[in-house]
């Protein structure tokens, strides 16, 4: 954890020195009647910036060295495949619509996960587009992105 | 005037919805309080707003219980306020007494909670009318104390407390500014110059993360244990030994809850190390002691009622969890503070008096249905991780009807994770991006009345006092840090 903790140091440093640059460049730190619309950017900047330098030159903490944070072998391998579904999940929505694309995922999960059957992973996909609809189309008339079939 | 608007018939149902939902997501491992909130927060938006915090508000409760029964029965807390729970409540459920452990944390929580609503509708309106004569400089300190205790509080390294808060008041800076009304940090996306939206964030980072994290490590513990309705009540004997726990968890839940940045967690541990202090035989706690539930399970729903006190006279939320509904109070329109007592009483009589009625809820379900929840905590977990994530894409998406918004709750959910595995704290995120906009017109508008630069914030006596709290919660651990810098290899 030792070694994430510093690269994630590194990466707040660059990133709270760019906020509070592109902060005071890009809009007023100061105006005639008070603080400007760039004044806390560039403070919150400034403090992260710290904060990060602290991360960077602490002495390591002791709890932290025998933290094994990074998932392995089986672990890391379904934390992929599922985020990896999600994000394909979250990119067809919008071709697929809301509730075909919502129960592709929850079939596709059941199936690798745990190995359901077929007939309880389609009956299950099944009631959960039906409930999706009745609950956010029918009740709440949530205007949900539509499919090639017009749901 | 309350019960008339709480208990028609349509706020009674969300009542009773809400504390079953809560009761279930409060049961299930790494979905807590937060999450609860979040994902149902967007199912609001069609209701008006007394409906919808009634809800919120009953589901709040149920989750303070629901989080009771997953630790007694497997020993992993279902959220944070019940993980003292587990000590005494699971070794209870070893011994066979599983039933009167739910059972005396059920009344315990149903007195409580009681005592909190009443409690918080006798101190609200005076706190309220206090705060009518607070300036920006006196909101400005309130608010600073709010989010240096969330961080001093939020987990054993302090540092990356204060990088998760910045980080959230650097998110809050996205979007126009409220008073020059610069689009900052916009890049030219018009969904960004509208700024960063906190549910899509809540939602991300408690939901999605926190499920992200439980697919690596496959399901959690499954329940086998099985019992009937007659043992969920306790003994005569149960009940002696665990009055004065009831009481003295309540009174310090509530006291403890009221602070901004304590909230339910820290008065339940607070209330099991004074009964194990006060008790004739502290070497039975940690063994199975009754007490030992009976009053942290107190403490918690006590301290959750008493969450409500700051965030509706203050404006200003304790936990993550009143931090999601202030923002689904300001997404109804409404303005959280002292105002809200006279500008919409209707609202706030209802939500207090529908917090009676989710109590009365709260212990009939309780007592009844628990051998149900029990059933529910077996939905396997390649079920269940599908469905909650198909209802954080459709929360987020139904806030706005907008994919932009699904995209962020993504990017949220995966910072979500990276945050839980690396021990940094989504509550200092998600609180200080809710008070960011609000601190910022405070401090501005504080420096601009000011002929003393800064020095308005010590010079005025509340907000000097409260500036003087958010320093020490900064001291402590810059303090604790100083120590290890000097005193190498020692435990910090």
């Amino acid at each position: 954890m030792q070694r994430a903790d510093r690269i994630t140091g590194a990466v707040l440093l660059v990133f709270a020195v760019g906020f509070a640059l592109g902060g005071v460049t890009h809009y007023p730190y100061w105006v005639e009647s008070g603080p400007g619309s760039g004044f806390l950017p560039a403070w919150l900047g400034g403090v992260m910036a710290a904060l990060a330098l602290l991360m960077l030159i602490r002495r390591p903490r002791a709890a932290d060295a025998e933290v094994d944070w990074m998932p392995r072998g089986a672990g890391a391998r379904r934390l992929i495949v599922v985020l990896a579904a999600t994000v394909f999940y979250v990119a067809a929505l919008k071709v697929l619509g809301m509730i075909l694309a919502s129960a592709l995922y929850l079939a596709f999960i059941m199936r690798y996960l745990d190995r359901h059957a077929w007939w309880l992973t389609v009956a299950i996909a099944l009631a959960t587009a039906l409930g999706n609809w009745l609950l956010f189309v029918h009740w709440l008339k949530v205007p949900f992105p539509a499919g090639p079939f017009g749901f | 005037m309350g019960f008339g608007v709480a208990l028609t018939p349509f706020n009674l149902m969300m009542a009773v919805a809400g504390v079953m939902v809560g009761m279930l997501i409060g049961a299930l491992p790494g979905v807590g309080p937060p999450s609860g909130v979040a994902l149902l927060l967007p199912l609001t938006f069609g209701m008006d707003p007394t409906s919808g915090i009634i809800m919120l508000a009953a589901l709040y409760a149920g989750t303070m219980y629901g989080g009771t029964i997953t630790s007694v029965l497997i020993n992993t807390p279902g959220e944070s306020a019940s993980v003292v729970t587990c000590l005494d409540g699971y070794q209870m459920a070893l011994q066979g007494r599983a039933g009167p452990a739910l059972g005396i944390a059920a009344f315990g929580s149903f007195i409580a909670g009681t005592v909190g609503v009443v409690l918080l509708m006798l101190v609200s309106p005076l706190l309220a009318r206090w705060a009518l004569s607070f300036g920006p400089p006196e909101t400005f300190a309130l608010m600073l104390v709010g989010l240096t205790t969330v961080t001093l509080l939020a987990g054993d390294d302090a540092l990356k407390g204060y990088v998760s808060m910045v980080l959230g008041l650097m998110l809050a800076m996205v979007g126009y500014d409220i008073i020059s009304g610069d689009a900052r940090y916009g890049f030219g996306i018009p969904e960004m110059m509208d700024g960063v939206d906190f549910l899509p964030v809540a939602i991300g980072l408690f939901g999605l993360g926190e499920v992200l994290a439980g697919a690596e490590e496959k399901g959690a513990g499954q329940v086998k244990t099985r019992f009937r309705l007659r043992e969920v009540f306790p003994s005569a004997a149960d009940w002696m030994s665990s009055r004065w726990a009831i009481v003295r968890g309540t009174v310090l839940g509530f006291l403890v809850g009221m602070l901004p940045g304590a909230g339910p967690t820290v008065a339940s541990f607070l209330a099991y190390t004074v009964e194990k202090k006060v008790s004739r035989h502290p070497e039975q706690f940690g063994k199975g002691a009754i007490e030992g539930v009976a009053s942290p399970e107190s403490a918690n729903n006590a301290g959750a009622t008493a969450a409500m006190v700051p965030m509706l006279t203050l404006g200003i939320p304790g936990s993550a969890t009143t931090a999601i509904m202030l923002g689904g109070l300001m997404m109804w329109g409404l303005r959280p503070g002292p105002m809200l007592f006279e500008k919409n009483p209707q609202f706030v009589w209802g939500l207090i008096a529908s917090q009676y009625i989710a109590n009365v809820m709260l212990l009939i379900l309780s007592t009844l249905c628990i051998p149900l929840f029990v059933r529910a905590l077996r939905i396997p977990f390649g079920i269940l991780m599908p469905l909650i994530v198909i209802f954080c894409v459709t929360g987020a998406y139904s806030l706005k009807n907008s994919v932009w918004d699904v995209g962020q709750m993504l990017v949220f959910g995966i910072l979500g994770y990276f945050m839980k595995k690396l021990g940094y704290s989504p509550a200092a995120l998600v609180l200080a991006l809710v008070l960011g906009p609000l601190a910022e017109r405070a401090l501005r508008q504080s420096l601009i009345i000011s002929d003393a630069g800064v020095g308005i914030f010590f010079m005025r006596p509340i907000s000097g006092v409260l500036m003087a709290l958010a320093i020490l919660a900064i001291a402590v651990p810059v303090f604790k840090w100083g120590q290890t810098l000097f005193f190498s290899n020692r435990k910090a």
